[in-house]
């Protein structure tokens, strides 16, 4: 446990040595949500200027279990690109410092994730940048990009079961009671695995709504929470964005914002690749099969007392009845397709 | 003594959402403290209905495995034809999870041996259990 006074404390005398100029705290807040880190947006007085920043501290446990130099290094790669991210400033493994590895982004001002008060108009136009962005990110050449030294190159042939393969050990690690939708989900994955993937992308691994900050005009100024960041098939991250548990109540809408054929077809033509329907329905269970892992391994961080935080709570309850109830309709025999409420 | 403790949780989250929230002072207290009370609710409900809903799984679940004898390990029956020993939630649950574990082997065996209707018979099981289980305390 770590109270705001010492994040503010740390985070002063850290960044007054980084920078060399003096350093005081004028405004500290948590944010809430989230929770694959504690997150806090401060406002400094640097040498009389104030600035932003937003500091990121690994929590004793997570809803993900990541290395926070994953996250850095893919701010690191992607801020000089197109993609909007915040400005990756600083990262420290010191636990002396802060007890916890931490890291300090340039904060983005003026913006939001909250997309439920928006007018038609602009979820539109909020919903067509959110899949452009998607689809200029799957037309990347990782490589080029330098993800080569960050994360594990797979082959085409290989992206779509290595993925597999991890969050089926999530499961099987972290599951407290069994769980038999998860498991035929599997197995449906395993007997019916896609062919190589068009080209080998940067994954965000969790591109949804709620995971950017947009202003006034409903441009996304930055892509948020890159900790799942990977390699792979560029299926999977447009398959977790339309997920039916990001929609809410408006199964029709991809992340409550555009039209799914929509989302899809800015997608396509962003990213000059194609959403085969039948390989993007393996992504699209996968997607959800990838979501039980992470409420589970939340449940258990809760239950084991690992993790206090109600949004693990939350997660490891809530959200597994709901997505539970999502691979049902995909899978269960007199359902095999559609669009389903969450 | 609080005999209809379910409601007493109810009362307790709305007093806690209504009355000491809005006394909080930072935004992560307050959304903190909302999630809290909205799961608070959720619990109350499982308390009231949770062990009704496991009990019915189980019976469900019996009822599917001895249509389906041939895929179950040796030592099973105990399992099917034993009485719960009490109904407290852990000796609920420890059944519940034996039979869940059962389920999952001979919906693997359905597959494998391309059995529809034993199929079918499962699916329609997970159905209700998702049906039986839905939270709606938490928008």
């Amino acid at each position: 446990m770590i109270t705001l006074d010492e994040v503010s404390t740390a985070t002063a005398g850290f960044l007054a040595e980084q920078w060399g100029k003096a350093v005081t705290v004028e405004a500290i807040e948590k944010i809430f949500g989230g929770a694959s880190r504690e997150t806090y947006r401060l406002t400094l007085n640097v040498d009389g200027k104030t600035r932003g920043v937003i500091v990121r501290r690994d929590p004793p446990s997570s809803l993900i279990d990541t290395e926070r130099e994953l996250e850095y290094g893919a701010y690191e790669r992607i801020f000089p690109t197109d993609i909007p991210v915040p400005e990756p400033l600083f990262v420290s493994n010191d636990p002396a410092i802060m007890q916890q590895p931490f890291s300090v982004m340039a904060a983005i001002n003026d913006c939001q994730t909250d997309v439920s008060l928006l007018s038609p108009e602009q979820k539109q136009q909020l919903g067509r940048h959110k899949y452009d962005l998607l689809g200029r990110l799957a037309a990347r050449d990782p490589l080029a990009l330098g993800f080569d030294e960050l994360v594990p190159v797979p082959s085409l042939e290989e992206a779509a079961a290595l993925q597999l393969a991890y969050w089926e050990g999530v499961i099987l690690d972290d599951e407290i009671h069994p769980q038999p939708i998860a498991q035929a989900a599997i197995r449906w994955l395993k007997r019916n695995m896609p062919p190589p993937a068009q080209k080998l992308s940067v994954v965000h691994g969790d591109y949804r709504t709620g995971n950017f900050l947009f202003d006034t005009d409903c441009q996304i100024q930055g892509v948020l929470d890159w900790e799942m960041c990977h390699l792979g098939d560029p299926l999977e991250d447009l398959a977790w964005s339309l997920d039916p548990l990001w929609s809410w109540n408006d199964p029709g809408l991809a992340g409550r914002l555009i039209p799914i054929d929509e989302a899809i077809s800015v997608w396509e033509s962003a990213s000059g690749l194609v959403c085969d329907p039948e390989v993007f329905r393996w992504w699209r269970v996968f997607a959800s099969l990838k979501a039980i892992a992470i409420w589970i391994s939340s449940s258990e961080d809760f239950e084991s007392g690992e993790g206090k935080d109600s949004i693990l709570a939350t997660a490891g309850w809530v959200m597994t009845e709901r997505q539970n109830r999502i691979l049902l309709e995909y899978l269960a025999p007199e359902s095999q397709s559609g669009e389903i409420e969450a | 003594m609080i005999p209809n403790t379910d409601n007493a949780l109810r009362m307790l989250s709305q007093r806690m959402m209504a009355q000491l929230l809005p006394d909080l002072k930072s935004n992560y207290s307050i959304s903190d403290g909302f999630m809290i009370g909205l799961l608070v609710n959720a619990i109350a409900d499982e308390m009231a209905e949770g062990i009704h809903r496991r009990v019915e799984d189980i019976e469900d679940m019996r009822r599917i495995l001895k249509s389906a004898p041939d895929g179950l390990p040796a030592g099973s029956a105990a399992l099917l034809d034993a009485p719960l020993e009490d109904l407290r939630l852990a000796t609920v649950n420890e059944r519940h999870d034996a039979l869940t574990r059962l389920l999952i082997l001979i919906q693997t065996r359905a597959e494998e041996t391309d059995d529809v209707t034993l199929q079918a018979e499962i699916w329609g099981y997970l159905r209700r259990h998702a049906a039986r289980h839905v939270i709606t305390a938490v928008p």
